[in-house]
């Protein structure tokens, strides 16, 4: 349910991480059955997992879920349009910093927060030992999209509520509730850990170049996959296989 | 169908290609003192000595002698919090053997890596030592505030 | 003459490691694995070069971790060893695409291997993946001794009532834990929009649910005046 609803969602992924890494990294497999036709599939594995503010393939993310810790379910409301991007400028409507406007610079679907620069934070201390009383550091807490803050309309920059609509293109876009006005989603939402943009790419060592990626080499041909190979090497093969039944 | 399929063996019928193998191999730091042209594999277990002899040869252009296998029993263990026994996976370990006259030893890949973390680790270290040195400063007179000296 | 031919096999093994300059560093950038729409384009010789490729690279961040793995240092970038078996998926995929084209085209068969819908002898329903044999069925004996493994109705009727009573309640149980999450959320969102839920949870009925004291919060409701 929620996976379709990312899948269809604008927001992207800035880690770039490809999915199966992501599911392999989280996993917590206690037991598991071999996989063979003697035994059934069945694994033991952790199914519940507490979401924060680290990522779940950081080591951080497994320390705070490791085998044996059990914590209480957060229940997290569904939110049908996701309308909060990496780049957007919001208004907080809660604590300390009630009436600010900040930038959107981290979103966490799982827990439904979004990370604002330079708002609601607070002081924190690391690397205390005995000796050194640690060095204090600013981090931002993280803000409920559906609670605490609300997009800024950029035409008067003030809070509004937003409406998904579509445009006579048949474009889905978020228009401000107050004067009408699109609200584009900013272009560091496309933005993620390995480019600033897709076209600023820097092709490394290993990348096959774009150019030959795009290149149609692609004959269509009477004969299957092996027998072309076999061709091309010069491999000449005439005995013909003897029948055999399938059931 | 997968490429990989094997049909059964039937007399007369084409030789058997694989176009897209599958095994893996790699390349272990050797457990025991191995002669200088011996390298030590870790292999698919389906793999043959004749399949680890042919990937060689063909895939990396490696002259290969001489292989021999073993299959190492996987560790069982009791899981320390839900006690469930786990086994991990058998592995096949293959010892390829070169021509005499080559040589290989394994390479020393982190040589340099206690010195890119002691780096990486420095600005935490610098604010401790500065921390020490405000702390000694003033030992000769406490209750003035820090501010006041330079 | 040693030094010349040991200078010969290094090289080769060599390919077994990363490059050094890649051995410190905590972070390998790489880019993305290849997609379908690109594999389709491409010619039976280049994805069978591309297949090599990919294998030696394979090979290559297995051998970086597993030597990690031993001297407890961190494994920079391990991503990198889904995005080359996407990859090998996907070209093995556009692979099994063409051959089933040409099979079809051919003899109006997929080439794939046959299966067919079966009754086991728990009763229960599945899939049967056919075997290749040599002889037909009607001669292979011992093919259809082993075949003949039937319970008696009595006791696969026992067993189905049994098995169907597991299958409701693990239904009954997801039916509750839905349930009882929308009470959860509407306990802590006391104004949240019902028809999100009731799309979001088809099974449950919002409606009725709005009443119950479990989705009443721990505080005094406000009336108007």
């Amino acid at each position: 349910m929620r996976l379709t609803q990312f899948l269809t969602s604008k927001l992207k992924n800035f880690s770039n991480l490809p999915k199966e890494y992501i599911e392999r990294s989280k996993k917590q497999v206690y037991w598991q059955t071999p996989r063979e036709a003697t035994h059934l599939p069945r694994t033991v594995e952790r199914k519940r997992f507490r979401y924060t503010t680290n990522r779940s393939w950081t080591g951080q993310f497994r320390q705070q879920n490791l085998p044996g810790t059990m914590r209480r379910k957060v229940f997290v409301e569904p939110v049908e349009d996701w309308s909060f991007f990496r780049g957007d400028r919001v208004e907080v409507l809660v604590g300390k910093d009630k009436g600010k406007h900040g930038i959107v610079n981290q979103v966490i679907p799982e827990r439904n927060w979004v990370i604002v620069e330079g708002v609601n934070w607070h002081y924190r201390r690391v690397g205390a030992e005995k000796e050194f009383p640690g060095i204090i550091i600013k981090s931002e807490a993280p803000l409920h999209v559906t609670k605490d803050i609300r997009l800024v309309d950029p035409s008067d920059l003030q809070g509004t509520e937003i409406e998904w609509r579509y445009t006579e293109e048949g474009e889905k876009v978020r228009v401000s509730m107050r004067s009408g006005r699109i609200i584009p989603i900013p272009e560091t939402n496309n933005q993620t850990h390995d480019y600033k943009t897709q076209n600023a790419y820097i092709e490394r060592e290993k990348d096959t170049p774009a150019a030959v990626v795009g290149e149609i080499t692609f004959q269509p041909k009477l004969a299957t996959f092996e027998m072309d190979i076999m061709e091309e090497m010069g491999i000449k093969e005439e005995r013909t296989p003897a029948k055999s039944y399938w059931y | 169908m997968s490429t990989r399929w094997y049909p059964i063996y039937q007399r007369g019928n084409p030789q058997l290609r694989v176009f897209l193998p599958n095994f893996w191999m790699k390349l272990v730091r050797p457990q025991e003192e191995q002669p200088a042209n011996v390298v030590t594999f870790a292999v698919s277990t389906e793999m043959t000595k004749h399949d680890v002899k042919n990937y060689l040869e063909k895939i990396y252009k490696l002259p290969v002698v001489e292989v021999r296998t073993r299959i190492a029993l996987g560790e069982t263990k009791r899981d320390q919090t839900y006690g469930y026994v786990t086994k991990k996976d058998d592995v096949k370990y293959a010892y390829v053997t070169m021509p005499k006259t080559e040589s290989f030893t394994f390479p020393d890949l982190f040589s340099n890596r206690a010195e890119n973390q002691e780096k990486e680790g420095k600005s935490l270290d610098e604010s401790k030592d500065g921390f020490r040195k405000f702390l000694d400063r003033n030992k000769k007179r406490p209750g003035t505030p820090g501010w006041y000296s330079i | 003459m040693r030094e010349i031919h040991s200078s010969f096999v290094r090289p080769v093994l060599m390919q077994f490691f990363d490059e050094p300059k890649h051995w410190n560093e905590n972070e390998v950038k790489v880019g993305r694995a290849w997609r379908l729409d690109e594999l389709r384009i491409k010619s039976n010789k280049e994805l069978h070069q591309l297949w090599f490729i990919l294998l030696k690279e394979r090979n290559m961040l297995m051998t970086m971790e597993h030597e990690c793995n031993d001297k407890m240092e961190i494994f920079p970038s391990p991503e990198r060893i889904d995005k080359v078996k996407i990859s090998m998926e996907n070209l093995e995929t556009v692979v099994r695409e063409r051959n089933k084209a040409y099979h079809l085209l051919e003899t109006g068969e997929t080439g794939e291997r046959p299966r067919r819908e079966v009754t086991n002898a728990f009763g229960l329903r599945g899939y049967y993946k056919s075997c290749e044999h040599v002889l037909p069925a009607f001669m292979n004996t011992k093919w259809i001794k082993s075949r003949q493994l039937t319970h008696g109705g009595r006791a696969v009727h026992k067993f189905l009532l049994k098995y169907r009573e597991k299958l409701y309640n693990a239904k009954r149980k997801s039916k509750n834990r839905s349930r009882n999450e929308v009470m959860m959320i509407l306990r802590r969102n006391p104004n949240f929009d019902l028809s999100v839920l009731r799309r979001q949870f088809p099974d449950v009925d919002v409606d009725k649910l709005v009443n119950e004291d479990k989705t009443r919060g721990h505080y005094v409701p406000k009336v108007d005046v």
